[in-house]
């Protein structure tokens, strides 16, 4: 265990060359490897698995694109997902759940706005905060459709933003969607961060 | 290396006629220690020009520590000579003179800097003592919600000190999602903070209670 300790040692973080002592080897492990137990959040980029939290029909989404960043989408940010799991029409009908008709299916590419992301997001006052899951809310549905028409879509989301698609959002709302215009969003929310 | 030769017989020569007696003092130095390097003795005869013309203290380091250690085996009049020049950085030279040597330290300038801020947040709002495992109540003023406080409310899970940006990171469960936020404690945003209870724990850092149940950080 001692010679395993030794050799992932002077793989990765050599802090104290070479070391012999399994005693000393296992204070600089710890010591370095806190750093990166510490799980250092990432962006949202192309396979990240989203949660949906409104009642637009779609339940999970996996992102394919983020809009804006190079390294990926942040809080707030809008991504373009494919739905990889949607709500049966079966399950929620009536009352205030209901799933609208006519919308996201499986298999459908979305656009979506994140509303909670497991990455900080620091703050004008010096504050940071981070949610433990990721979670968008539909925008809208993109069109696979002739040029014409795709070029029009793309040019409507560069100008304006998209409204949600569903009536209900669950669970905390952080106050970056009112710098991000999602004002709708905002007011829909149970609750705000 | 030519301007140095040329130099140094300047230097020498110089020595009986100069006036004041700080440079009397200087060029004795530099005479009686020949042994240095040519470039070195072309930079400290350029800067002992410049002391004469201006204040002593834009000479190298050396040569300065020679000054004040000359000027107080000379007595006050040296001294006051020198203050009198020097008005910003009195304390240092104070300071140089009692410590006898000791090099002109700038000292914690950081940490007085950071004292310096805490103190004047403190008058506005005293901070509490803060640990990790309290369970705080945070009133926070954000300028986008403008009317109303916001309210955090939640369990210590880390502290960091670092000055004026010494910072708390709370977390709870708000409507069935963990959230986490770091608040820096000494913000004028803040309005209010107060410790509300204590739980019980072993640990200055709380991260695993991102595993644990959600139950063990809900707060009502």
């Amino acid at each position: 265990m001692a010679a395993a300790l030794a050799s992932r040692l002077t793989k990765g973080r050599s802090l104290l060359g070479g070391l012999t002592n399994a005693f000393s080897g296992l204070m600089s492990s710890s010591s370095g490897s806190i750093l990166s137990q510490q799980q250092q959040r990432t962006f949202i980029q192309m396979g990240t698995t989203l949660k949906v939290v409104d009642n637009s029909g779609g339940k999970e989404v996996t992102c394919i694109q983020s809009l804006r960043g190079k390294k990926g989408a942040r809080l707030g940010d809008i991504v373009i997902g494919s739905v990889k799991e949607a709500a049966h029409k079966v399950d929620v009908k009536k009352g205030k759940d209901a799933i609208q008709k006519g919308k996201v299916k499986k298999g459908n590419v979305v656009y979506g706005v994140v509303v909670r992301a497991a990455m900080q997001k620091g703050r004008v006052d010096g504050s940071q905060v981070r949610f433990d899951d990721n979670a968008i809310v539909i925008l809208g549905i993109k069109e696979k459709k002739k040029d014409e028409n795709g070029k029009e879509k793309k040019k409507r989301y560069a100008g304006g933003f998209h409204q949600p698609l569903g009536t209900r959002v669950f669970g905390p709302v952080p106050h970056e969607m009112r710098l991000k215009k999602q004002l709708k969003i905002l007011s829909l929310a149970q609750h705000l961060v | 290396m030519a301007t140095s030769s040329h130099l140094f017989p300047q230097a020498l020569h110089m020595i009986p006629t100069s006036q004041p007696s700080k440079k009397l003092r200087l060029s004795s130095f530099l005479s009686c220690a020949p042994s240095m390097n040519p470039p070195r003795l072309s930079v400290s005869r350029l800067s002992l020009n410049h002391s004469v013309s201006k204040s002593s203290f834009s000479l190298d380091a050396k040569a300065r520590r020679e000054v004040l250690v000359r000027a107080e085996g000379e007595g006050e009049g040296e001294g006051e000579a020198e203050e009198g020049v020097d008005e910003g950085n009195v304390e240092e030279v104070v300071e140089a003179k009692a410590a006898r040597k000791a090099r002109v330290k700038l000292g914690d300038v950081m940490g007085i800097l950071n004292h310096k801020a805490i103190e004047v947040s403190e008058k506005v709002r005293p901070v509490p003592e803060i640990r990790t495992g309290d369970i705080v109540e945070i009133k926070l003023e954000v300028p986008e919600n403008r009317r109303r406080l916001s309210i955090y409310k939640g369990i210590v899970m880390s502290r960091q000190n670092a000055g004026i940006h010494t910072t708390i990171r709370i977390r709870r469960i708000i409507a069935g999602i963990g959230v986490e936020i770091v608040f820096p404690i000494y913000s004028p945003n803040i309005k209010e903070i107060k410790v509300v209870s204590h739980r019980k724990v072993r640990r200055a850092r709380l991260y695993y209670l991102r595993d644990k149940l959600p139950r063990l950080s809900t707060f009502k």
